[in-house]
């Protein structure tokens, strides 16, 4: 038993921004589901059935795709929703992959979408509901209020982003500075996307030290926004996707690999002593990822790289994790220029989750903006031919690592399965 | 004692199951080797349930890793044999946002390709079927649950509406859609609301046979008068119509088909599936039929390659969120002419009514149905079923439904 050939269609993006309050939320899915037709030269006839999610507690409607039917297109369709938190955008694209690839009569083409509207919600109160179910104990415990709220600071996305940082910091021995050429990289690139937040074409590493600290070492400067904005992309077969473009690009690995739930350590679950930027789930992932696509020197055969960092010091950590780079070596390549659009391993040419970061979406976009650049149809594209990308995303509690090999080739060799 | 059992079930025509007996050709034309337009079958290897209880004296994690841990033991596997774990939890229901991380050592998913299926956990049965057909994967481990003790499911039922119309007027919920959704079946065919209570009554009865069957739905003396009498929820939907969420877990395992021949000597293939979802405003609705189970259907007996339901299918196990939707979906299902109940049995086991645990209530229908094609029902065995549907379904008025074919067959 062996799946089908899987490629990808096509891409579409809403306009992200800091409040999208233009439109209400399937009014901002559908810009994206539009744009995505539209540059797959088709419409919603083509559609075979529709994979959907999005950070569920954040807008505060729970499946929301019940009511957004039509505006997806999903009336009288098929429709799965996956959902894992800051991945969410990533296992949607793999569930689209296995959408495909299982061959169900019927269904050749699938729509997958993602999106946040950050706005109509609070993120940080969304985030602390991760610990709400801890709240009851510790105030138990003896523990005020007070140093509750401190607790949801610090166990918010930030306050596990400084604790990787100072991990990663210690081990490599970058600097400050060093993150924020990351960040002042990726401002760039933005600005140079049509559909991100966060432009900053004259940005500079003066500027973001200048910035207070938001949790040592991180600055305001260096943060990621939160965004309103959408993904959709079409997933589809191999015969099939020369209808929808010229240079079909086709996915030849996937993972989602979850390492234990290390932050909390909660119920008997985890040690909660790992170094949060040792990340076996992402050395796995990448693994399983890589032995599927054939791919035995990620570091040679990888082209071009869309990781998911909302905090500089991720995007460092990652590259390392995912086999690009050697183990503390990655700020180096950002000093030498090697990650930048034109240098020899470009990095997030679309401004990275660092520059935009619509949750749900934002692990959807990395595959996305993969995709087009080895279409040759991203607004930033690289000047080299880019034959193999990948496209990356993190979530839950520091623990669930997805990734997306792409090519312009069809899968070379297939290991594990049958 | 199946056979005395399964008499006492209204819905059961022990002469359509005498038909199927004498039909062997066609169980062996779907046994042979992929034909056009089918799909390749899926093997269900194990299962476990954890009996549904209002407050269940255990945590979510304790009962997920019973639940999967159960069903590795059901087929002698160890955790080392799972390559995926696929979960079915809502966030909403759970109280956390990114729910399935903390359950990531419970369920076995620790360095495995994870995921999460924010629906009935159905549907997380086809995203586990889908990684078995990808190839990827030879053990995907599926499994759901909640605890309804902790939540108010009314409350997040709220939040499925739309936030600037119907949600502030407070006027449209899981009750009230269900209540329109039985006046529409009611009008249209000319029904009465006796008939409707027939059904609860009917699955009520049926718990009382299933060992995992919520204690308070088990009701063997139960009349159609103490089911109208018990409290109006919403008109004319009373207490007893209504399949009471409560707290509990499952897990099914799913391999390929030569891996699960190898697992073991009878597991129960999936042969079909189909989904659908229709429109959100009710009001854009036919509430008397369910054009969304009429696709599914459609899509499930095209893969599965039956073209005559009714004399084909031994048993179904459908997801009923209240009485009459038994009736609305066995219609749209094609088991059953407009208006009236199924020839064939319909929820042996009590369907939903006999604990729904919302994301795993379609799981357990699928478990039901195994249990059923394996002969392991016990008290609410159907006497030679050889083929049945299992259906699962979220939002108002099933919004979106899924139906399965399972069928039994020898190594």
């Amino acid at each position: 038993m062996a799946g089908r050939q899987v490629a990808i269609g096509g891409a579409g993006f809403s306009a992200h921004a800091s409040k999208r309050s233009d439109v209400n939320m399937p009014e901002l899915v559908h810009e994206a589901v539009e744009d995505c037709l539209k540059n797959a030269n088709c419409d919603i006839n083509s559609i075979d059935s529709i994979v959907f999610g999005n950070m569920p507690s954040f807008e505060g409607v729970n499946y929301p795709e019940l009511w957004m039917t039509d505006e997806i297109g999903a009336r009288n369709k098929p429709l799965l929703r996956v959902t894992t938190g800051g991945t969410t955008g990533g296992s949607i694209g793999i569930a689209g992959y296995y959408n495909v690839t299982a061959g169900l009569p019927g269904i050749d083409t699938v729509l997958v979408i993602g999106f946040e509207q950050q706005s109509c919600g609070d993120t940080s109160i969304g985030l602390a509901s991760v610990a709400y179910a801890e709240v009851s104990a510790y105030t138990k415990f003896g523990w005020s209020m007070e140093k509750n709220s401190k607790f949801f600071g610090a166990g918010a996305a930030i306050g596990i982003a400084s604790y990787q940082a100072i991990n990663y910091i210690k081990r490599s021995g970058a600097t400050e500075e060093d993150l924020a050429r990351v960040v002042v990289q990726n401002r760039h690139n933005a600005a140079k996307t049509w559909w991100t937040h966060l432009k900053m074409p004259d940005l500079t590493i003066e500027e973001i030290l200048d910035t207070p600290y938001i949790s040592y070492p991180l600055r305001y400067g260096m943060v990621t926004p939160a965004s309103d904005g959408a993904c959709a992309m079409l997933f589809t077969t191999e015969e099939k996707a020369k209808d929808f473009t010229d240079v079909p690009v086709y996915v030849n690995g996937v993972s989602s690999v979850s390492n234990e739930n290390a932050a909390m350590g909660y119920a008997g679950s985890g040690t909660g002593q790992l170094d949060p930027c040792e990340q076996i789930g992402a050395v796995e992932s990448a693994k399983l990822a890589y032995s599927q696509a054939g791919i035995s020197f990620p570091e040679k055969e990888i082209d071009y790289i869309e990781v998911y960092s909302p905090f500089p010091n991720q995007e460092l950590q990652w590259l390392e994790r995912l086999g690009l780079f050697e183990e503390n070596t990655a700020h180096l390549r950002y000093r030498d220029g090697t990650t930048a659009p034109n240098g020899e391993l470009p990095v997030n040419c679309s401004g990275g989750v660092n520059s935009t970061n619509a949750i749900g979406a934002s692990g959807l976009e990395r595959i996305a903006e993969s995709a087009l650049q080895i279409m040759g149809k991203a607004s930033n594209q690289v000047p080299r031919t880019v034959h193999t990308a990948i496209g990356h995303s993190w979530g839950g509690t520091i623990n669930l690592v997805t990734l997306m090999v792409m090519s312009d080739q069809q899968k070379r060799k297939w290991k594990g399965g049958e | 004692m199946g056979k005395k059992l399964s008499a006492k079930s209204p819905a059961t025509k022990p002469v359509v199951k005498q038909e199927m007996k004498q039909k062997p050709a066609r169980q062996q034309a779907t046994q042979a080797s992929k034909k056009e337009g089918t799909m390749e079958r899926v093997g269900i290897v194990g299962y476990c349930q954890i009996k549904p209880s209002l407050d269940l004296q255990m945590d979510r994690y304790e009962a997920a890793f019973k639940a999967v841990r159960g069903a590795l033991d059901s087929a002698n596997l160890k955790r080392k044999d799972l390559t995926s774990v696929i979960s079915a939890t809502n966030d909403y229901y759970d109280g956390r946002t990114i729910s399935n991380c903390f359950t990531v050592e419970p369920s076995g998913s620790y360095l495995k390709d994870e995921s999460k299926v924010e629906m009935d956990g159905a549907y997380a049965v086809l995203y586990g079927m889908m990684r078995v057909l990808s190839g990827n994967h030879k053990l995907v481990a599926v499994w759901g649950g909640s605890m309804a003790s902790g939540f108010p499911y009314e409350v997040t039922t709220l939040l499925t509406t739309d936030p600037t119309f119907d949600r502030t007027k407070e006027l449209l919920n899981i009750m009230t859609a269900g209540g329109f959704q039985m006046r529409a079946y009611m009008e249209k065919f000319g029904i009465s609301a006796e008939d409707i209570a027939n059904i609860a009554v009917k699955n009520r009865k049926n718990a009382a046979n299933n060992e995992f069957a919520l204690p308070e739905s088990q009701d063997a003396d139960i009349t159609v008068e103490k089911v109208l009498e018990s409290g109006v929820l919403s008109s004319p939907v009373t207490e007893l119509m209504y399949s009471r969420p409560c707290d509990g877990m499952a897990c099914v395992l799913l391999a390929p088909e030569k891996q699960a021949l190898k697992i073991t000597n009878s597991p129960v293939w999936i042969t079909g599936v189909g989904y659908s979802q229709e429109q959100y405003y009710l009001g854009e609705r036919d509430l008397s039929k369910s054009l969304s189970m009429e696709n599914a259907a459609k899509m499930a007996f095209k893969t599965a390659g039956i073209t005559n339901p009714k004399k084909e299918i031994d048993v179904a196990e459908l997801f009923e969120h209240f009485a009459h939707e038994e009736l609305i979906l066995s219609n749209a299902i094609g088991i059953s002419e407009p208006g009236s109940q199924s020839e064939i049995p319909v929820n042996p086991s009590g369907g939903a009514m006999s604990g729904n645990v919302l994301c795993a209530t379609g799981l357990v229908r699928i478990i039901e149905c195994a249990k059923q094609i394996k002969n392991e029902a016990k008290d609410h065995q159907i006497s030679g079923a050889k083929r049945a549907l299992a259906s699962g379904q979220i939002g108002f008025c099933a919004q979106n439904n899924i139906l399965y074919v399972l069928e039994g067959g020898e190594k």
